[in-house]
């Protein structure tokens, strides 16, 4: 780890103004992974920023949805009423992730910018093109068991870890940010890039800007919303698949859905097509089946992560049939 | 007699373990310490061509940085140094992770941070790291330690051509890493020629000798001290060259040095249990009685040593059978050396437990008949008839528990909705080691007793069970008993591996201990002072830290008077013969697997265990606990993973190397035990146990989600996407 200075701000004006001013600088909230890929010199900050004191840890609910501070911790996320009870994929999701300890310090701002779990990228003796651009990438033809089957390049086909981003992927959430430039609104699915040649752009922030906070729109799906995670130990571990599913059903009619994914694509995955057919039909084995055959049909496999391709499909029909009362 | 060994108490170093005021060997204040960091090598093999330490040294706070050019000429010493080699002795790259310099600083951020400026230079030549890219077939090892790495009796192969019913498996297990909690430390301190090493040691004696030897230094001018160990399993057994290379810098900058393996390091460091295939081949009668035993072993070995340490144990030992063939091979890749972990004959184990199940279900016999037809009461290789074994009786209090008999007779019968409920066992069986050791013990003048053994907190109780036999031995309360372990200035003592402590200690602690008991008799009968003044040392009685008349319980003294009157303290010594020799168990498990997903939950476990006396039944329980969780994680997630073009490891920590979390142990765990004292014990009845519960574990595993899915897995570990 290489020595930082540190500021502590006040208010959030502040913080972007120290932000802006000082080149390499990065905000920490709770540290959970920043403090990791610093001292494993993943990642250097010549300066950090500490967000902690602001006012931004606030959920609160209106007609219009949910607004969650950018500096909400994900237990608090997790537990609180209006989540739970009316946006369940998101409290599920969150009650998914890390374990109790890391729950307790990590914020819904810090938790939609952590880095990937690729061994490569955390590894600095390797090469790794979003840690080094145009070094290389290891897991194309290396160990790629945990990697993306979707929305990967030549370039880079990591996955994106956070769970809670795919429920908000699947609740068509926004991100609100606050820059040099002012205020600005990001739907979530604009918010993360696919890594194309330049995997080590991942998010459409631009510099200096400081997550303010979350919105979650009320919808009709929202209500009945699921996650389910597959993972190679019970707790404390990221997902192998995920899904996040949102089902406005009426008997076994679909009249809306959504549906994003987790552990098999370079950002939080949501399907169109899959959606599309399921939108406006009956809830069935072979209509969830053809869902999911369409979701993989631009599935790129490779040696370590093939059967993602099965799994996802799998883990998919299980969650909607569930959720439909199907099973 | 107090009689507190057998019960379960709890651990008296509990409360300095979970207030913090344990001082493990990174903990010890060492005026003066400088903090050393390793630069370690990026690639596998080749060489260093340049070390540029320029911006290193340039950093503030940076005392030193030393490479293979600054080094002094060391002496590899023999086993139990198992690298073969030590680094920075030379250019030459042997593994990925081999030490290249070390940066000493003022402190550990300093000497981090100055470690990633020293700029390397390479000529790198294309590992090899996995067994299916070894350059050659498999070679057999010369004879390690004098244990050959064939051995055969009968004719295995004749007798299995001959067999009624044969039975042939091929399986495989990753590369797996100990991970203990605490990382490996050392600190070194001299003083002239005289050496002093805080360590994390499972032995400090058997550390004290490597280093001594690696210095020409006479053994008595070294000290290796280590309190408490945050987990060992094995990687602090052997002396690693990290230790030798912070000795090395400390006495060339002639100030002391402490030095922390990052937790990447480890996995590169201090050895690791090998890549392992296995061949195994069974011959069997219809009725189901072993003829033929066949088993063929690859293990992953470094280029610089050829220790195979995944022992075939069981397949020579646990069964009846004439005709045994073993043969462990190894290839040679660049990778680093591997060494002994907790408990090393697992990986072989379960390729025998397995065909075991597949026998039973070619014979369509209960696998536990099929054992039991097979059990012996003699050692296969000396004919000795085992003077206390009772393997049958686990069989028996297990299965009743278990429920054994209520087992389906169908792979894939049973559906607990959407998963599949499997039962599963497997017979444990663990070869344990006995070193020689020796105890003092010390009656002070204020009645608190001290004792002295230099053996190791390896984490199963040791301080507890020392403290509970002294108790007994003396008649003394455990709250007056403070026990010293774990530093070579103590009374020689063994190393804690091989789970050898409690055979290794109990004996001479306990000899100690009585000797003490009757010197401080002795002082009393002979003290005219004393009401038991006369009265003959055979009738007098000890209890509670009291002596008393064993026929007139009014006459009664103190061990505190009879030594505070004497005016000072009474110390005894104790040693004497240790055998090693086995520990027996079995274990049945249930597994759930889900009917789409193939994900494996391992929901009740029921296991019993023959290990002669049961020294402390909380301890012998939590190492049950341990083991069946350690197996879980051998059986179902934990595998290191090597880039086969980079030859580095790709998951060196705890996020990616996966351990078995709180979450993935059974629910339900149920551990008995015989309890039969072992007559040939020379530990009190005791046996050593501490492996034993793992070794069983994973083929259980195996066997009972072959019984829930009728899948076979014999690649471990069995993840999710294998049950697909």
């Amino acid at each position: 780890m290489r020595s930082f200075s540190y500021a502590s701000a006040r208010d959030s004006a502040e913080a972007v103004r120290l932000a802006g001013r000082t080149p390499g600088a990065a905000f920490i909230a709770g540290g959970t992974d920043l403090l990791n890929l610093m001292k494993d010199g993943v990642q250097h900050h010549q300066h950090l920023i500490d967000v902690n004191k602001l006012d931004l840890a606030r959920v609160t609910e209106s007609a219009s949805g949910l607004r969650i501070g950018g500096l909400a911790r994900m237990r608090q996320v997790a537990e609180h009423h209006a989540v739970r009870a009316r946006f369940p994929v998101l409290a599920e999701a969150l009650l998914a992730s890390a374990s109790p300890q890391v729950r307790n310090m990590a914020t819904m701002g810090g938790n939609l910018l952590q880095r990937t779990r690729c061994g490569y990228f955390r590894d600095t003796g390797s090469a790794c093109n979003k840690r080094v651009p145009g070094s290389g990438c290891p897991a194309l033809q290396g160990w790629n068991r945990g990697h993306a089957v979707l929305g990967g390049s030549e370039s880079c086909i990591a996955t994106h870890p956070s769970d809670l981003a795919v429920a908000l992927t699947a609740l068509d959430a926004a991100v609100h940010v606050l820059g040099p430039g002012g205020a600005r609104r990001i739907p979530v699915g604009e918010f993360y890039r696919l890594p194309g040649d330049t995997p080590q752009v991942e998010t459409s922030l631009r510099p200096a800007e400081l997550i303010t906070a979350v919105e979650v729109p009320r919808h009709p799906t929202a209500r009945r919303s699921r996650y389910l995670k597959l993972r190679d130990r019970a707790t404390f571990e990221f997902a192998v698949v995920s899904v996040a599913a949102a089902l406005d059903l009426r008997g076994h009619f679909v009249r809306d859905i959504r549906l994003a994914f987790g552990g098999i694509a370079t950002k939080p995955w949501r399907s169109a097509e899959a959606e599309a057919e399921l939108r406006g039909k009956n809830l069935t084995v072979a209509t969830v089946e053809q869902a999911g055959r369409v979701l993989v049909r631009e599935a790129v496999p490779r040696q370590g992560n093939e059967f993602k391709v099965e799994l996802v499909q799998r883990a998919l029909a299980e969650l909607l049939l569930d959720l439909g009362g199907l099973r | 007699m107090t009689g507190l060994v057998g019960r379960p108490v709890a651990r008296v170093d509990g409360r300095v373990k979970v207030t913090g005021a344990a001082r493990y060997p990174a903990d010890d204040p060492v005026p003066g310490a400088l903090h050393g960091f390793l630069v370690t090598s990026e690639v596998a093999k080749g060489e260093v061509t340049d070390i540029d330490t320029s911006a290193a040294l340039a950093h503030p706070g940076v005392v030193a940085v030393l490479t293979h050019r600054d080094m002094p000429r060391l002496t590899v010493p023999p086993f139990p140094y198992l690298k073969g080699f030590i680094p920075m002795q030379d250019t030459a790259i042997h593994h990925v992770g081999q030490p290249v310099a070390i940066v000493v600083a003022n402190t550990v951020e300093q000497a981090h941070e100055a470690a990633a400026l020293v700029a390397v230079r390479y000529r790198a030549e294309r590992p090899r790291v996995v067994i299916d890219d070894a350059a050659g077939p498999p070679h057999l090892p010369p004879p390690f330690r004098n244990r050959p790495n064939e051995i055969k009796r009968g004719d295995a192969a004749a007798a299995l051509a001959r067999a009624e019913v044969r039975v042939e498996a091929r399986c495989s297990s990753a590369t797996r890493h100990h991970n203990p909690i605490e990382p490996h430390a050392t600190t070194a301190q001299w003083d002239g020629d005289r050496l002093t090493l805080h360590e994390t040691a499972q032995g400090v004696n058997l550390t004290k000798g490597t280093i001594a030897a690696v210095f020409a230094l006479p053994v008595e001018n070294v000290r290796v001290v280590a309190p408490y160990l945050g987990g060992g399993f094995g990687a602090k057994g052997p002396l690693w060259s990290h230790t030798i290379i912070n000795a090395a810098a400390a006495r060339v900058l002639r100030r002391p040095i402490r030095l922390v393996l990052s937790r990447a390091q480890m996995y590169t460091m201090a050895g690791h249990r090998s890549e392992f295939r296995q061949h195994i081949r069974l011959g069997a009668t219809r009725a189901g009685k072993l003829t033929a035993i066949l088993d063929t072993t690859t293990a992953q070995l470094s280029n610089t040593d050829e220790a195979i340490f995944n022992a075939s144990e069981s397949a020579r030992l646990l069964y009846d059978c004439p005709n045994v063939h073993v043969r462990q091979e190894g290839v040679r890749l660049d990778v680093a050396t591997s060494s002994y972990m907790r408990s090393p004959e697992t990986t072989a184990h379960f390729g025998l437990e397995t065909a075991l199940d597949e026998l039973s279900w070619a014979l369509d016999m209960d696998p536990v008949e099929l054992r039991r037809r097979n059990h012996t009461e003699f050692n296969q290789e000396t004919g000795q008839r085992f003077g206390s074994k009772h393997l049958l009786k686990c069989y028996d209090m297990a299965s009743q528990a278990f429920g054994w008999s209520q087992r389906k007779r169908k792979p894939g019968a049973t559906k607990d909705g959407d998963e599949y409920v499997g039962w599963g066992m497997a017979t444990e069986m663990h070869t344990f080691g006995a070193m020689p050791s020796n105890a003092s013990v010390t009656v002070g003048v204020d009645g608190k007793v001290v004792l002295r053994t230099a053996t190791q907190d390896i984490g199963t109780g040791t301080y507890t069970i020392i403290s509970q036999i002294v108790a007994d031995a003396m008649g003394v309360p455990l709250d007056v008993i403070q026990a010293h372990i774990g530093d070579t200035a103590l009374p020689v003592a063994g190393l804690s591996a091989a789970s050898a402590t409690i055979a290794s200690v109990s004996g001479p602690v306990d000899r100690a201990a009585r000797a003490a008991r009757d010197a401080v008799v002795g002082l009393a009968v002979a003290d005219e002072r004393s009401p038991l003044f006369g009265v003959p040392a055979d009738e007098v009685e000890t209890r509670h830290g009291h002596l008393i008349h064993s026929r007139n319980h009014q006459r009664r003294d103190s061990y505190r008077a009879v030594v505070s009157r004497a005016g000072e303290p009474v110390e005894a010594t104790g040693s004497g013969p240790n055998l090693p020799g086995l520990s027996y168990g079995v274990v049945f498990v249930e597994v759930r697997v889900h009917a789409r997903l193939g994900s494996v939950r391992v929901t009740r476990v029921v296991t019993a265990h023959d290990i002669g006396r049961v020294m402390n039944r909380r301890t012998a329980r939590g190492q049950v606990i341990g083991g069946v969780t350690w197996g879980i994680g051998h059986a179902l997630m934990e595998h290191t993973v090597y880039d086969r073009n980079s030859g580095r490891v790709v998951n060196p920590n705890l996020s990616t190397y996966l351990v078995p979390v709180c979450a993935d142990a059974p629910p339900a765990l149920e551990a008995l035990f015989v309890d039969e004292p072992d007559p040939g014990s020379t530990a009190l009845g005791a046996r050593g146990f501490g492996e034993t519960p793992i070794t069983g574990v994973p083929a259980a595993i195996g066997n009972a989600i072959y019984h829930a899915t009728g899948r076979r897995v014999r690649d471990l570990p069995i993840t999710q996407d294998k049950l697909l």
